[in-house]
């Protein structure tokens, strides 16, 4: 009977087409295939042209690894509501909306321990605030949320008006968000600390099987007992504190925060999440396939301006690679949450 | 004393009166047919006893217990399942995650124990449904037949002890033999002591494994009577003519 079970996984010879199939199989094998023909043919560049493609210098791992982690925050919290089957557009609104508040409250002389805390907090009933409007009045989340965009957008304005806010908390916070340990820097270990946890709760956790379910099926979750309406709050609470802890990487690294900073970052994180794999009508999608996502923007980012490449080229390069990612995964539509 | 029993039962949805003074019994170890044209109360019925809609009065018993199905989770307590039309199963999960919705085995602080999820979705799969082509748990129950998924549907039933089936229109998806299949399973269940209420348009289907036909017309119940007492014409009988 056990040997029955495993069979599938002992017949077929492991030929180098049978693994690649298994791989594509997964997930989000497809994304991790290209990432890593990507990192392979930059890691070879870089080595073959040294000073022309500087790849692999330690300025330019340093750059890559203080960029990606605010749009990965966003794209985390973006990614666990879009599995859940819904959006939220107003994530880079929040996103600057709590980095003023925070910054307002240390500027009057609040302990960024005590301040971070009251922006995530913020972030979070942002986020139910979507939900419950989404929910109780039956709407999409699209056009609750692109209310949400433009409101937290004009609250900015209203609360602090058109200037920068400086951010200038005490040692131990900047050290704990924007230090480095052990030469990596803490944000991406942060970053990295949160993917984990994520995936946890996501693909191990009694709450991930909840979210899959409420996303892939509504109806049949709910017959079967789900609770799918806390489930959606809760994911709309997860996404909107996830902007806020992008807000508080964002404000710590550049120890400033500009009101218009989040326009079109809540764009890049859907965008993120759909080249990882992530259905927008819910149900599929990983973690492990947000991260890539991600990586893959900012790599392609890191890699056309290495080559000096004009700045429409970059809209024009992700553009493609989100259409052409969601035919792919369009045609794979069958893969869920087996991961 | 009968299993599950509904006493008297109206419900109203605002000025629509759909079931009017509906009484009927499930015994032990019985297959009840429930049986009556389109809009004649038959979904109302079911969804009220897995607990989606609340009797305007009357009650419904188990054990002769009175009870008071709030939402879906309270009619499972009482051992009720409902399999229904389209199977309320996630296609993007796999079977054994599937099995466990709602009801997940976790360890500590709520993490999935999917060891023994899947070792338990492959025993039950195994030894309580025989259902040929599901060779492992881990399948994506969107890659499923229908009549596959139905499997999964009464292996989650059986597993979790229930001692009602509710099968609402099971075999309206269904191929033929996967039709037989689930027929002889609910005989199967049946001599394990797990009644059903097979809910259909279709008498021969009905016929073929119930013990007794209850049929409804305009939300009441018009005819009642053993199998061994009726015919199929007359059954057709009172199916078209009420």
């Amino acid at each position: 009977m056990t040997a029955m079970t495993h069979d599938r996984a002992v017949l077929p010879r492991p030929t180098l087409a049978n693994r690649l199939h298994s791989l594509l199989d997964m997930p989000a094998g497809a994304i991790l295939l290209v990432f890593v023909v990507v990192q392979l043919g930059c890691i070879a560049a870089g080595l073959l042209f040294p000073d022309d493609f500087r790849y692999l210098s330690s300025a330019n791992m340093g750059i890559m690894m203080r960029s990606v982690p605010v749009l990965g925050c966003l794209a985390l919290g973006a990614g666990v509501l879009m599995i859940a089957g819904e959006f939220d557009l107003s994530i880079g609104s929040v996103y600057t909306f709590t980095a003023i508040i925070m910054a307002m409250l240390v500027g009057m002389g609040v302990d960024a321990f005590l301040a971070a805390p009251v922006g995530l907090m913020i972030g979070a009933a942002i986020g139910l605030l979507n939900g419950a409007l989404t929910l109780r009045f039956n709407l999409p989340s699209f056009i609750v949320t692109l209310g949400g965009l433009l409101f937290w957008r004009g609250a900015v304005l209203l609360i602090n008006g058109a200037v920068q806010v400086r951010f200038d908390p005490n040692p131990v916070f900047n050290e704990l968000f924007s230090g480095t340990l052990f030469g990596i820097n803490a944000a991406f270990i942060w970053f990295i600390v949160l993917c984990l946890v994520f995936w946890a709760m996501l693909h191990r956790h009694k709450f991930g099987n909840h979210v899959f379910a409420t996303g892939g099926n509504r109806q049949a979750a709910t017959a079967i007992g789900v609770n799918t309406n806390r489930i959606k709050l809760l994911a709309f609470a997860i996404a909107g504190f996830m902007a806020a802890f992008a807000g508080i990487l964002a404000t710590t690294r550049v120890g400033s925060v500009q009101p218009g900073q989040g326009a079109g970052l809540e764009l890049q994180a859907i965008a993120a999440c759909v080249i990882g794999g992530l259905s927008l009508r819910g149900g599929r999608g990983s973690i492990l396939g947000v991260f890539l996502g991600v990586m893959l923007i900012f790599t392609i980012t890191d890699v056309l301006l290495l080559m000096r490449a004009p700045g429409f080229y970059l809209d024009m390069f992700i553009a493609t690679l989100i259409v052409v990612a969601s035919i792919f995964n369009h045609g794979l539509d069958r893969r869920g949450a087996s991961l | 004393m009968s299993l599950l029993a509904l006493h008297n039962i109206n419900k109203t949805f605002g000025p629509l009166k759909a079931l009017t003074d509906l009484s009927f019994e499930v015994g032990h170890s019985e297959v009840v047919g429930l049986l009556g044209d389109n809009g004649a109360g038959k979904s109302t019925t079911v969804n009220m006893l897995s607990g989606i809609h609340r009797p305007s009065s009357g009650y419904i018993s188990v054990d002769g217990k009175k009870q008071d199905f709030a939402n879906r989770r309270d009619s499972a307590e009482a051992g009720i399942e409902t399999i229904y039309q389209n199977t309320a199963l996630v296609d993007c999960l796999s079977i054994s995650r599937n099995i466990f919705l709602g009801r997940e085995l976790t360890t500590r602080f709520g993490f999935l124990d999917l060891k023994q999820m899947r070792d338990i979705a492959m025993q039950v799969l195994e030894s309580a449904v025989h259902i040929s082509g599901i060779d492992s748990p881990d399948k994506l129950v969107g890659d499923l037949s229908g009549g596959q998924k139905q499997a999964v549907a009464i292996a989650r039933a059986v597993f979790f002890k229930r001692r009602v089936l509710l099968l609402d229109e099971p075999t309206s998806a269904l191929s033929v033999r996967e039709t037989e299949a689930l027929l002889h399973q609910v005989l199967k269940l049946k001599a394990e002591g797990v009644s059903s209420v097979l809910v259909t348009h279709n008498l021969y289907h009905a016929y073929q494994v119930c013990d007794r036909f209850v049929i409804m017309s305009h939300g009441t119940k018009v005819f009642d009577v053993a199998k061994a007492d009726t015919t199929i014409e007359e059954l057709t009988q009172h199916v078209v003519l009420t």
